[in-house]
């Protein structure tokens, strides 16, 4: 009798629970679904607007069902005048590929030092990295564009290429210097007494167990080289111009041509997310996980 | 294959604090060496001294009579085995055992060969292709064993190898450590806090307190002659009692105006000494409980543990606590009154700088 009783109070209790419980789970969902809608909608005017013939593109009201064309993207790639996209979308290839793999092996051996080492003004020397990112990027525009004018690098990859890894650096130094130090010293002094040396331990033990902190700077260096705008604008003309220079300069220069200038956004938001995509795999946390007790 | 010597070695930290004082000491080519103390008597700083894991402030650290002091650790050719495993979580079983080999760039047959026979010898094939977080905590001290043996080092540094393990694996474990490092007879200097661990496999035992060696010996040295209050209360288990004693002639003492009758040696100890406040210390196992008798030792039993085939009982004396271990069919009741006796020859007497009058002969 006492067992019944506990249990169908117990079952109560349960079923009051859950009916609580129910309506914040909903409206968590609810909230989320919303503001994933709102991030991705842009997305998708973008994409679907590529996808659209040129009377579907203006037609009002708006055609949600509509027969997708590949016509912008062969217009804008073939049929345009002057260099194709593709010239630009090999520029920020270039450009975002070697500033994050540069930024990413140096950062990391920064990171390294920064985690494992104790020397002189080591505190001031990480707040000191920290803080060039401080000012915004164009407070600093006039005097980089004379150093790199001076040094006739105007319109060229490496000019870029340099300032994209200095600014990516101290990103992932301070992101990295985190990684490396939750790494338990013991596996790095079984290294030693194994007969390895620092920069040994560095590349064959400490790098590998960083992975997902690797992984994790270069995706946020790529986006961040892929999409900055304002210095590829002022020290680029044509030669070294990535994709967000041409995209500015789609209108003026052929009218309002909205399907070929959005087959070209999405293209250029392609390869960041293949490579994001790729990528996400290594992100999982806990490698360490196992090795120590 | 290799006798190693602290010459004054002292480490002291940044903020003051002494880890390890004035060091001397010489582990014997082929010996298993332990080093025995509670946590923070300077043991682990010891060896993460030798091993070139740590700096040291003062002294010399000399293998075959050469300084290796200043070498990096991938030069003193010691492998060391954690207390937290520390194996490579990125690696398999077999490639965490390999990678002594290929830090000295054997050839790969080589390599496949020896970590082979390790893993023969620890049992442990069917695992070489596990990651670390697929080991269990005993497979992956085997792991870490097996990395320290394949490359048949000039030592082993042993630091709590069997801390995080339970307890029928620290057995089992230490049996098979002891069997491996006799058979490869390589110089060992195992750490642990452990007494009965280190009893069981060591060659000798130092004993460490304050980053001070106490003293050197093997475990019965300790147990039967320990030279000062400290060894002679962290070795046994469980601890020696010890009763404040007052003289009452120049070679007699008694606990709380009963008189003790103590061997000769003792008593010639006694007399070369004017130290009046004298210490007793008595090991558990030499106390007997029988009926309270007229102005002897008496007191109240507060405690009894029964073990198996003997009880520890803890008794309350006017002259303090004390512990008896007694045989099981003889244990008394909780409450009960007792008279406590004691064998006169195996008695230890502490002076008030806890060092032992009968250093070296009495006691066993």
């Amino acid at each position: 009798m006492t067992v019944g009783l506990v249990r169908s109070k117990d079952l109560k209790a349960g079923v009051r629970r859950s009916a609580a419980a129910w309506p914040i789970g909903t409206l968590r969902y609810l909230v989320a679904a919303i503001f994933t809608g709102f991030c991705l909608f842009p997305f998708y005017v973008i994409v679907t607007t590529a996808l659209k013939t040129e009377t579907a593109i203006f037609a009002w009201p708006p055609v949600w069902n509509f027969k997708p064309t590949l016509q912008s993207f062969y217009n804008a790639l073939f049929v345009f005048g002057g260099r194709s996209a593709i010239f630009y979308l090999i520029n920020s290839v270039i450009i975002s590929a070697v500033s994050t793999f540069v930024a990413v092996v140096l950062g990391a051996m920064a990171a390294y030092g920064f985690a494992r080492f104790s020397f002189a003004g080591k505190r001031h020397l990480a707040f000191w990295i920290l803080s060039t990112r401080f000012a915004p990027p164009v407070a600093f525009i006039v005097p980089i564009y004379l150093m790199v004018q001076k040094a006739g690098m105007l319109d060229s990859h490496i000019a870029l290429i340099l300032i994209y890894t200095a600014m990516n650096l101290s990103l992932v130094i301070w992101i990295l210097r985190g990684f490396f130090s939750e790494i338990p010293i013991e596996i790095e002094e079984a290294a030693l007494v194994d007969g390895y040396s620092r920069l040994q331990i560095f590349w064959r033990v400490a790098l590998p167990l960083v992975r997902p902190g690797i992984v994790s700077t270069a995706i946020l260096s790529a986006i961040f080289s892929w999409n900055e705008f304002l210095y590829a604008m002022v020290l680029t003309q044509s030669k070294a111009a990535t994709l967000p220079v041409y995209l500015a300069g789609f209108s003026n220069s052929m009218g309002l041509a909205w399907g070929e200038y959005m087959a070209v956004g999405t293209m250029a938001v392609l390869p960041i997310l293949i490579f994001t995509f790729a990528l996400q795999k290594h992100l999982v946390r806990g490698l360490t996980f196992g090795a120590v007790k | 294959m290799a006798r190693i010597e602290f010459k004054g070695v002292s480490k002291t930290y940044p903020d003051g604090t002494r880890a390890i004082v004035d060091l001397d000491l010489v582990v014997e080519d082929g010996e298993l060496l332990c080093l025995l103390g509670p946590s923070g008597c300077g043991k682990s700083s010891t060896i993460r001294v030798l091993a070139g894991l740590e700096t040291f402030s003062d002294g010399m650290i000399l293998a075959d009579n050469n300084r290796i002091d200043h070498l990096p650790p991938q030069a003193r050719d010691c492998a060391m085995i954690f207390e937290n495993y520390a194996l490579y979580p990125h690696l398999t079983a077999f490639e965490n055992i390999a990678m002594p080999l290929r830090a000295r760039r054997l050839p790969a047959s080589e390599i496949k060969a020896r970590v082979t026979k390790i893993a023969g010898i620890l049992r442990m094939e069917h695992l070489m292709g596990r990651r670390p977080s697929r080991l269990s905590g005993g497979e992956k001290q085997r792991v870490g064993i097996g990395r320290a043996l394949v490359r048949e080092p000039a030592m082993f540094l042993m630091d709590e190898p069997l801390g995080h393990l339970e307890a029928y694996l620290r057995v089992e474990l230490r049996a098979e450590i002891r069997k491996l490092q006799e058979r490869l007879g390589i110089t060992t200097i195992y750490v642990t806090h452990d007494q009965e661990e280190a009893a069981a496999i060591a060659d000798r035992i130092v004993v460490m307190s304050a980053g001070r060696l106490q003293q050197v010996g093997s475990f019965l040295d300790l147990f039967d002659r320990p030279v000062n209050r400290f060894v002679a209360e962290f070795v046994g288990e469980p601890p020696m009692v010890f009763l404040p004693v007052e003289r009452t002639n120049a070679d007699s003492i008694a606990v709380k105006g009963v008189r003790i009758p103590i061997s000769e040696p003792l008593r010639a100890a006694l007399r070369a000494t004017q130290d009046r406040e004298l210490i007793l210390g008595i090991r558990p196992n030499d106390f007997s409980l029988g009926p309270p008798v007229r102005d002897h030792l008496n007191g109240t039993v507060t405690l009894v543990q029964p073990q198996g085939d003997h009880a520890i009982v803890a008794v309350s004396t006017p002259a303090g606590p004390a512990t008896a271990i007694v045989p099981s069919d003889r244990r008394p009741a909780p409450g009960a009154t007792v008279g406590l006796t004691f064998a006169g020859e195996r008695l230890h007497l502490f002076d008030s700088a806890a060092r032992a009058l009968n250093k070296g002969e009495g006691g066993g």
